[in-house]
């Protein structure tokens, strides 16, 4: 056709001619792999076809060479030989079922679900792309989990500042050699040698074992002002129950655990010995303001006024760390030490006010809280226990505790539970008699309201319980839950009610209407799917972790999940919750309330793509739980 | 089929007048036929950007077209052609189309762009939007340049659309059976750029979806589409 010379085309080079198809597909994955020259080839090697609504897809016979279809416009539905929706083609996806690819699903019928415009893609052209460019030929291979996981690791890398904290291994953190003292040295001499090496804790050895620490405090506190002799030996004023954490683990985890314990120093072991201490002055280095010092305030504070002001910075923290590319689970653990640390003061000072409980009690917090899955101030949910042998005129007393704690936790931000679900609710403040006869009746006697308070109850933990009470409930629940296969079939069926999107349409996923138009909640959708499930296989199992990813590793661990499963549900979850987070930051960011509803259009088709792996990871994770606890016969 | 049998009358009287070249190669393939099956029948979708409206007074700016074969638009055949004109550009539709005097003048000869386009439109069925301004730019060039007019049968995409709304007796108004308008009524993709192959894919595009809502998954003849 072209006769002309090169100088033809001055200003209108041949290249530029379908720019807007060849821009197209470089914005969606797997095409964003390819090239630059690559992808300026790649439209004239495409037909364009287009299938009303309620076409069979692809369209059969003709004798059409095999080719790969590529959604412009429009929406397809996948479905296997029983009528069964497997999948669902939305702008920007591929299909390349058509082209034999190793793994590639058959048996599938297709039908267009709305007006659909299709590139088709020989599968010879296909296969010569994928012969040539490796990145772009190993999204072919992947499953989908591992293209899961590499996201993650993506988004994990993250951009902003904390990035170190994120990254740096707690080995990297401690010094070069441990400064430590046998358990038989005198307090005179544990001192001389911290003062020595400038350090604020030592280490006490018994030979090669780890006997316990002291730091600077327990010098202060249990020695000078007990008055206890510098002559004694060091082991009477070391603390020998301690938590540890490892060379290799994350400078974060271990920031984390220390907010959870509220301590400042960790023993940091490497092959089962002892190589060191990691403090939080060493994390100041890194990062300034984090949840440590703000728990550390908390306990100081005075007042109410003082709380509230520091809770404001919640939001704050919450940015911080996932500019710094924290995951979810990371700031829920965070945010979720903070609100304890919150609710613990608030007891004090409550007690304080009132005096010394009548009879021991256990302060509970329900649902996200309790799972340390928090995001900055999301409603408060919780609830008293209190012991049996309690006076009906007692209960005055722990009215007035929940109402200052809930009136309390609403200044702070902590807004009451919309459901009431809160100890000065007098149905939900009562002696451990009562809660036993709730659990059993929701367990025995499951109805769609035990359904819905389990999403609370069923996630349980003591904030404060200096009697140790609630181990006694918790027991009880889990021997009664495990017990009981209608109790869990109907938890079960309750779990896979909810549904992730299989793709995303503008008639299908979003929103329509009112305050979030145009938008999914990635909560609703997304991450409560996966906390249903880790619920259904701990109450199952008769497993106590509440943390949704520690439910999944512990079901794993007990043979009820398999460790494919668990690993899957695992990185939906971190994904889903991460994008949630990185969302709610952007809002907080820009002086908005943080919430769930995302707009499709806010992520990248890339995103986008990472986002469908994992609801179709949950989607089957649902499947294969409906096949254990027998869902099938109450849905 | 009488009006096939007239036109194909005139093709080969007018194939007699012709001189040796583009336009002798041109009709001397035959029409397709008003009684074939859409799919089976070969297009080409045409836009032409002119200066004006007029063409007795106007010049081709531009030509883009793309092929469409067996139900698909086949995107290795998209073409876009910029043509040398005699004479400044007015500024409106220089604006309109980006195109400037100097780019203009790098273009091609109008004669070479012509018998190229009726190397490819042989045996073809020529789809455009409002078709007129196409066939009647291309018309008077060919004349001018072969000495006859241009023979094609035509869908008009325009007037697919303008059937389409009278048939199901709905009130249009003439902004509603614009291209960018009627893209959207069937969920077609837009483009941003306004040159003359994008616009031809357009009504490639759009032609499809009118294609595919006539026939409705019956057998749907040329004929019910030709303007």
């Amino acid at each position: 056709m072209r006769s002309g010379g090169p100088d033809r085309y001055q200003g209108y080079p041949m290249d530029v001619e379908l720019i807007e198809i060849r821009d197209y597909l470089a914005s969606h994955p797997p095409f964003d792999l390819l090239p630059g020259a690559a992808l300026d080839r790649l439209p004239r090697k495409l037909a364009v076809r287009y299938f009303r609504r309620g076409t069979p897809f692809p369209p059969q016979g003709q004798g059409d060479t095999p080719q790969i279809y590529i959604l412009r416009r429009g929406a397809v539905e996948l479905r296997n030989a029983g009528g069964e929706l497997l999948g669902k083609l939305a702008e920007g996806d591929i299909c390349p079922l058509h082209c034999q690819l190793e793994g590639a699903p058959t048996g599938y019928v297709g039908v267009t679900v709305e007006d659909t415009l299709v590139y088709e893609l020989p599968c010879t052209e296909l296969a010569a792309l994928r012969e040539r460019h490796e990145a772009f030929a190993q999204h072919f291979d992947h499953s989908v989990a591992q293209r899961l996981r590499k996201a993650i690791d993506t988004l994990k890398e993250g951009p902003g500042t904390g990035v170190r904290l994120m990254t740096v291994r707690v080995g990297d953190l401690i010094g070069s050699h441990l400064v430590a003292a046998t358990p038989q040295a005198s307090i005179r001499e544990a001192a001389r040698i911290m003062t020595e090496h400038r350090v604020s804790s030592l280490i006490i050895m018994d030979g090669e074992r780890l006997a316990g620490m002291i730091t600077d405090r327990d010098l202060r506190s249990r020695c000078i002002v007990a008055g206890l002799s510098p002559e004694e030996p060091v082991s009477r004023i070391m603390t020998d129950k301690l938590h540890t954490t490892s060379t290799a683990s994350l400078g974060f985890q271990a920031l984390i655990a220390m907010t959870r314990l509220n301590v400042h120093h960790l023993p940091v072991m490497e092959d089962g010995r002892v190589v060191g201490v990691v403090s939080t002055s060493d994390f100041v280095r890194i990062q300034s303001a984090n949840s440590v010092y703000l728990v550390g305030d908390i306990h100081k504070a005075k007042s109410l006024e003082v709380l509230i002001q520091i809770s404001a910075k919640v939001p704050e923290l919450q940015v911080q760390l996932a500019t710094g590319g924290a995951t979810a689970d990371q700031v829920g653990q965070a945010v979720s030490a903070i609100t304890d640390a919150l609710t613990s003061r608030l007891l004090e000072m409550a007690e304080a006010d009132l005096g010394p409980p009548p009879v021991p009690y256990v302060w509970m917090a329900g649902g996200s809280q309790a799972r340390r899955e928090q995001s900055s101030h999301s409603d408060q949910d919780n609830a008293l226990l209190i012991a049996d042998h309690m006076k009906p005129e007692d209960d005055a007393w722990f009215a007035a505790l929940a109402k200052r704690v809930n009136d309390g936790l609403n200044a702070c931000g902590y807004v009451y539970c919309p459901g009431e679900v809160m100890a000065s609710n007098p149905k939900w403040r009562q002696p451990m008699r009562m809660w036993r006869k709730y659990f059993t009746n929701w367990i025995e006697r499951p109805d769609p309201m035990a359904l819905m308070l389990a999403s609370v109850f069923f996630d349980l933990r003591p904030i404060r319980d200096p009697e140790g009470m609630f181990e006694e409930l918790h027991e009880h629940v889990l021997s009664h839950s495990q017990a009981n296969r209608i109790f869990v079939a109907y938890l079960t069926a309750n779990a896979i009610k909810q549904r992730p999107p299989l793709g995303f349409f503008r008639n299908f996923v979003v929103i329509h209407g009112g305050e979030h138009d145009q938008t999914f909640d990635l909560k609703r959708r997304g991450t409560v799917p996966v906390i249903d499930m880790a619920r259904v296989h701990a109450l199952a199992a008769g497993l106590p972790e509440v943390n949704t990813l520690e439910r999944i590793a512990a079901a794993a661990a007990h043979g009820s999940l398999s460790q494919e499963g668990a690993a899957n549900l695992t990185d939906a979850m971190e994904l889903i919750g991460t994008l949630r987070i990185r969302h709610q930051g952007q809002q907080l960011r820009r002086g908005e309330a943080a919430d769930n509803f995302l707009a499709p259009d806010a992520l990248s088709p890339l995103e986008r793509g990472h986002l469908r792996d994992a609801f179709v990871l949950i989607n089957s994770m649902q499947e294969s739980l409906a096949q254990r606890y027998q869902a099938g016969r109450f849905t | 089929m009488f009006a096939h049998l007239l036109l194909d009358w005139r093709r080969r009287r007018l194939l007699r007048k012709a001189p040796p070249g583009p336009m002798r190669e041109y009709l001397d393939r035959p029409l397709p036929r008003p009684g074939s099956e859409w799919r089976t029948v070969e297009f080409l979708a045409l836009d032409l950007e002119t200066t004006g409206l007029d063409y007795r007074k106007d010049a081709i700016l531009s030509v883009g077209h793309v092929t469409l074969r067996g139900g698909r638009i086949e995107l290795a055949s998209a073409d876009h052609r910029v043509v040398s004109i005699v004479g400044a550009i007015p500024e409106a539709s220089a604006v309109i189309h980006q195109i400037t005097d100097d780019q203009a003048a790098l273009g091609e000869d109008l004669a070479l762009v012509l018998g190229d386009l009726l190397g490819v439109l042989a045996g073809k069925v020529l789809i455009a939007h409002h078709a007129h301004v196409e066939t009647s730019f291309i018309g008077r060039a060919c004349r001018k340049v072969y000495g006859v007019g241009l023979l094609v049968p035509v869908v008009d995409t325009q007037v697919l659309a303008q059937r389409q709304f009278e048939r199901r007796q709905i009130a249009y108004k003439g902004s509603d059976v614009r291209l960018h308008a009627l893209g959207e009524r069937y969920n077609l993709p837009r483009y941003a750029a306004h040159n003359a192959l994008y616009d031809a894919l357009s009504a490639a595009e759009l032609f499809l979806a009118q294609a595919a809502s006539l026939s409705d998954g019956r057998a749907l003849p040329l004929r019910d589409l030709l303007a």
